[in-house]
């Protein structure tokens, strides 16, 4: 048996499922996008260079996949406020960047539009904000 | 000192990157409810990776699972986006077997 293919994929799963939700809540909270994108471009390199310098092969593959997956969420924040500027992803109007978004993009919004199931038909935008609402009562 | 670590991540990095047209096309195809299928491609492909000699091939292999266990998770998300217009929305889908049954489970997200 071989497990250096399971320590691969579970800390790519568990590493981006991570990124995924931290890349998301940081980006509603935080003012700025620089300071997270510089915190997560410092944390990747620091992960890519103790995978260089471990010799243990499990450790050395979990942090080679972490330290990118760091690297491709410092990238992450930009596409986030990307989504939030599209209504793509919902913004919090108590953080002052999002809420100058949402002065200067009509497009920005509060809610979140994919948090329902799907009813296969493309909808309006009234009826897919009536589809999230209906969710939540 | 080598650099298996980092080579692995940027290849697990191409690979997760080969989810996002996954999850799309199959999506637009397929439809969302194959998901426990694409789930089990993924768990398949991860036990498989045990068996693989080749640490690197290992490695892909298992990688390639969580990408496919990853994908399974988005492709419910996937098919709202395409009936909000974000994406193409195909009405002719291609359906699963036992699509009653599994209709019936509520589909993954994360």
């Amino acid at each position: 048996m071989n497990w250096i293919g399971l320590v691969a994929a579970l800390t790519a799963f568990f590493s981006i499922w991570a990124g995924h939700v931290a890349v998301r809540k940081i980006e509603a909270a935080s003012r700025t996008i620089w300071v997270p994108t510089v915190i997560a471009i410092v944390l990747g390199l620091i992960a890519e260079y103790c995978s260089l310098v471990t010799n243990y092969l499990p450790l050395k593959t979990a942090l080679g996949i972490i330290g990118i997956t760091l690297l491709w969420d410092a990238l992450e924040f930009t596409r986030q406020q990307k989504r939030i500027i599209k209504g793509h992803a919902p913004s919090n109007p108590n953080n002052p960047r999002h809420a100058k978004i949402l002065a200067e993009h009509k497009t920005a919004t509060t809610l979140d539009l994919l948090k329902r199931d799907p009813i296969g038909h493309v909808v309006s935008a009234d009826e897919a904000i009536q589809l999230i609402t209906d969710n939540w009562h | 000192m080598n650099f298996f670590g980092i080579t692995i991540g940027t290849t697990t990095l191409l690979i997760i990157g080969l989810g996002f047209p996954l999850v799309i096309r199959g999506e637009r195809h397929l439809g969302y409810l194959w998901w426990p299928y694409m789930l089990g491609i993924g768990f398949i492909s991860i036990f498989a990776s045990l068996f693989i000699v080749a640490n690197w091939l290992s490695v892909v292999i298992g990688v390639l699972g969580s990408t496919f266990v990853w994908g399974s998770t988005e492709l419910k998300e996937q098919a709202v986006r395409t009936e909000l217009g974000w994406f193409p929305f195909n009405g002719n889908k291609i359906k699963p077997p036992f699509e009653n049954i599994i209709k019936k489970w509520r589909a993954p997200h994360l």
